[in-house]
């Protein structure tokens, strides 16, 4: 109840920030503008329409999920409201899964926005109903989940402006995960250590990118739900552990 | 009495980044404060008050000693459910509501429903907050109407002990005297409080005991009235002529006269009798023998000048 009441709030003072809704605003002009680029065969302009919904969704929601992930803490201690809530009834582990779930509550809201929308658009354009892209934007939300584990647990440590940067440049390093599954054959050990290092500790976040796979059906993915589960479970997983070391590290952090 | 709050040799030293000195915020404090009592701790700005109550809620860890709250050790949740705290210039969430920010500390203190709702009304009554503000978001309170919402905030869990951090600093007159009546109010509730305050007239209005820290270090502890009682006499008499007047200065070195009553201030226990004897002796008239009080800033001033050696 305490952990809920926090995110509760957490997720009320995010939708008050302006820089969130111009966010949101932009990406559903630019997802209902999309149909408009009416230079295309209908075949190619359904490809591009989805690629460029899904590609909007994410970048917005990139940006939405790192400005959140990394300021729902620092800016407790920073306006000093942290005092009251941690002199309360409150163990350090609620308040930072409350700020956590505020977050996810939040780019969820922020999501759901843009995909409803997108959705909408589909099937307008196409006269029916696209479940894959369902999926697509469902994988988004993983992914970000995942991201904004990373930006709250960096977030214990590290001012917002650095938090900024490690987080977007470990989700850039996070998405080359072909290229590093390539180098773990290579055959110079040095190379093969770091990209094993690399491959394993970085979460995974290409794993995600269902997109070209869902837009191009020439690529085949053997299972899809089993490969949608993976991913979840991976996200989930790999989640837990950076809220929980989060939060050794926020147990002993002056306020 | 058990002790509300039991310090022992509390120490916080802080590294100062710029000279790579050590700051001793707060050193070696020993204190007791007795449960149902209001506790005045005053000091100057940066006398290491903030520090000494952070650590006690567990905000910030001691670097030596230890403390217990209601008896146990801090940082304890059970003893967090029963106590409350008004930080220093309390900062609150501006979006939300009065009521909203009450709903969400009290959630906080796992109070449910409908009893939520009831403690949220009566500790907005408890502090006079116009109702017409109850449901405005903060953003647009006045600076004495943030602080009643803050004290409100900690009357919400019918705490055993609030510990409140400079309430009355910055507020206007008539907010600040609303104020120290609200907190003397509680104080009669027979509630414990922990007041930090450097606004000594309040505390000698409302506290029963004050502790005194200079530089980290506690200075003077003592029950009000016992520190503000001086031991000298005030003696006031009517008739007499300069002679007598002249002859009570040989005594005392002081003494004035005018309109036909003479005033001898600061008369030492041992010179009492000998003065009231020469009155009497001239065929003067004793008009009033009182003990003289010094105020609290009195006292305040003379422990934290004697300190520092100026
Ligand atoms: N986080 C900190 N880092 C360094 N020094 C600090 C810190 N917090 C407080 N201090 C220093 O500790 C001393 C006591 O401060 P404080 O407890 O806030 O005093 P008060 O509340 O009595 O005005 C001051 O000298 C202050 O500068
Ligand atoms: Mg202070």
């Amino acid at each position: 109840m305490v952990t809920l009441a926090i995110a509760k709030q957490t997720l009320e003072d995010m939708l008050r920030r302006k820089i969130l809704l111009i966010l949101l605003i932009v990406a559903v002009a630019m997802i209902a503008l999309g149909p408009s680029v009416g230079f295309l065969s209908p075949r190619e302009s359904s490809a591009v329409l989805r690629s460029l919904g899904l590609a909007v969704i994410l970048l917005a929601g990139l940006l939405i999920t790192v400005l959140t992930g990394i300021q729902v803490i620092p800016t407790e201690i920073e306006r000093r409201t942290i005092y009251t809530v941690l002199s309360k009834p409150v163990q350090r582990y609620e308040f930072v899964l409350g700020k956590f779930l505020g977050g996810l509550f939040t780019v969820f809201v922020m999501l759901a926005s843009m995909g409803i929308v997108f959705l909408g658009v589909l099937r307008y354009q196409e006269g029916r109903f696209s479940p894959d892209m369902v999926m697509g934007v469902i994988m988004t939300f993983f992914q970000m989940m995942l991201l904004g584990a990373l930006a709250i647990f960096f977030s214990t440590f590290a001012t917002p402006v650095v938090n900024f940067f490690m987080s977007f440049g470990l989700f850039i390093v996070g998405n080359l995960s072909s290229v590093t599954e390539s180098l773990l054959e290579n055959k110079n050990v040095a190379t093969r250590a770091v990209a094993t290092l690399v491959h394993y500790a970085i979460p995974n976040f290409g794993n995600f990118n269902i997109q070209n796979k869902l837009i191009h059906p020439q690529v085949v993915i053997k299972n899809l739900n089993m490969f949608i589960m993976q991913n979840v479970a991976y996200a989930i997983i790999y989640s837990a552990v950076l809220l929980i070391l989060a939060i050794i590290v926020f147990d002993r952090r002056e306020v | 009495m058990a002790a509300a709050v039991s310090i022992q040799g509390l120490t916080k030293t802080y590294l100062d980044v710029w000279t790579k000195t050590e700051i001793r915020a707060v050193d070696r404090l020993n204190l007791e404060v007795e449960e149902g009592e209001v506790f005045g701790f005053l000091g100057r700005n940066g006398a290491g008050k903030t520090t000494t109550i952070k650590m006690l809620l567990g905000l910030i860890f001691p670097t030596e000693g230890t403390a217990t709250v209601l008896g146990k050790p801090i940082g304890d949740i059970g003893v967090k459910g029963q106590i409350s705290y008004l930080p220093e210039e309390a900062y609150f969430y501006e979006g939300m509501t009065g009521w909203d920010m009450l709903d969400f500390y009290a959630r906080l203190f796992r109070i449910s429903e409908p009893e939520r709702s009831k403690r949220i009304q009566k500790a907005l009554e408890d502090v006079y907050l116009d109702p017409s503000a109850w449901r405005r978001p903060l953003r647009g309170y006045s600076k004495g109407m943030r602080q009643r919402t803050g004290i409100a905030q900690a009357l919400i869990n019918d705490p055993k002990l609030l510990i409140l951090d400079e309430p009355t600093s910055g507020l206007d007159p008539i907010a600040h005297a609303e104020l120290r009546d609200i907190i003397a109010n509680v104080g009669r509730q027979g509630k414990t409080v922990f007041l930090s305050s450097h606004q000594l007239p309040d505390v000698e209005l409302t506290c029963s005991r004050v502790a005194i820290i200079h530089q980290g270090k506690l200075r003077t502890v003592g029950k009000t009235a016992e520190l503000t009682s001086g031991d000298t006499v005030e003696i006031v008499y009517k008739g007499g002529d300069a002679a007598l007047l002249e002859k009570i200065r040989k005594v005392v070195g002081a003494g004035e006269q005018s309109n036909g009553l003479g005033r001898v201030p600061g008369v030492a226990p041992k010179d009492t009798n000998p003065i009231v004897d020469l009155i009497r002796g001239a065929g003067a008239e004793i008009v009033s023998v009182a003990p003289h009080k010094r105020t609290l800033e009195e006292v305040f001033v003379d422990t934290v000048m004697k300190e520092t050696g100026s």
